[in-house]
């Protein structure tokens, strides 16, 4: 599967390119092409397991979700 | 090779490094990445002095291809506009499976040289380029059966040893030709001192070439040059000409190397001479 943060696009900042290209939504820059190969989980390579941003970013989720139910819990106990 | 070497007077072969398989337009716009591009940025740095260019294969988007196909497309634009320019074919490559690694030496004609990792090295934080001595064989084989000089690609001290078990294991092709890497990471840090006890720990006979990478590529292929060995410039190793300021075109860092081993008595090698260097 490919990463749900990837987009291609053809122009960013200042830039413009013929072919659209690997953009990381979450890193908000262009994706290099040995990062694109992680991005698009080609030959071994997992997004999941080897994208240190989508980790990171996916640990961020994680503590939101972590935090959400925490504040649930504290304003049930209030 | 030696400093003795540099007093003597022997030429110095400047390898190109044109566009690489890491990063790309992204990172520097004026790296070339479609054949057509790399075609004419072979033209440039042959007149500039290069004598080798180092060659990986991409996507029209840029992103990396092991394709036997591209790779040929590649080659016939690179001879179209630098007839002359010895093409190097880069094996290299995270996660690929081996027989895409293959793939490289497959044009034909085939290269007359290919790169071979010397082993393993890390990439960001959660990858490595594996390289192991099956794969290492393998495509030394492959080299062998194809008539490719190996190119031996040495990112840290240990692959040193690597080097002395493929000698141990298979008979390569005098002179053996290694390229030395300096920069982060998994690479040999760059300080002076390991350069001269890396050249200090190949194979007798054996060539070196000298890649620092980013910041340091002017300063080690400077030590390249004094110490007799030979020099690898180019965007796949170094997006900048200085600090803060993008490099215009691949020439531009070959005729800095120019310049500088002009003013340090060191002819820069024709093609011929590479060929006749390397044993080609």
């Amino acid at each position: 599967m490919t990463c749900p943060h990837l987009e291609y696009r053809d122009r960013a900042d200042d830039r413009r390119f013929d072919e659209a290209r690997a953009y990381c939504t979450v890193a908000d820059r262009f994706v290099q092409p040995l990062r694109a190969d992680i991005c698009n989980d080609r030959y071994d390579l997992e997004h999941d397991r080897h994208c240190e941003i989508f980790l990171e970013h996916a640990g961020d989720e994680d503590r939101d979700e972590e935090n959400d139910a925490d504040d649930g819990t504290e304003a049930t106990e209030r | 090779m030696s400093y003795e070497d540099y007093l003597a007077g022997e030429p110095l072969i400047v390898t190109a490094a044109l566009t690489g398989g890491v990063h790309g337009k992204e990172a520097n716009p004026n790296l070339p990445e479609t054949p057509a591009e790399i075609g004419r940025a072979a033209a440039e740095v042959e007149d500039a002095g290069a004598s080798v260019v180092h060659l990986h294969a991409r996507r029209p988007n840029g992103e990396r291809t092991f394709a036997t196909e591209r790779f040929q497309e590649i080659d016939d634009a690179v001879r179209r506009h630098a007839a002359d320019v010895v093409i190097q074919h880069s094996t290299g490559g995270t996660g690929a499976p081996d027989a895409e690694r293959h793939l490289p030496l497959r044009t034909d004609p085939p290269p007359e040289m290919a790169s071979l990792d010397m082993g393993p090295l890390n990439r960001y934080d959660h990858l490595t380029s594996e390289n192991t001595r099956g794969l290492v064989d393998s495509l030394h084989e492959e080299m062998v059966d194809r008539g490719i000089k190996p190119e031996l690609e040495v990112f840290n001290d240990g692959h040193l040893n690597e080097v002395h078990g493929l000698l141990e294991r298979r008979d390569l092709a005098d002179p053996v030709y290694a390229t030395l890497i300096f920069g982060p990471g998994t690479l040999t840090p760059p300080r002076p001192q390991n350069l001269l006890n890396a050249v200090d720990n190949l194979p007798d006979g054996a060539l070196f070439n000298t890649l620092g990478f980013g910041k340091h590529q002017l300063p080690f292929a400077t030590m390249g040059i004094l110490f007799g060995g030979h020099v690898r410039v180019g965007l796949e190793d170094n997006v900048y000409y200085r600090r803060g300021e993008l490099a215009e075109r691949n020439a531009q860092l070959v005729e800095r190397i120019a310049r500088l081993a002009e003013e340090l008595g060191r002819e820069i090698a024709t093609p011929a001479q590479a060929r006749s260097i390397l044993d080609l």
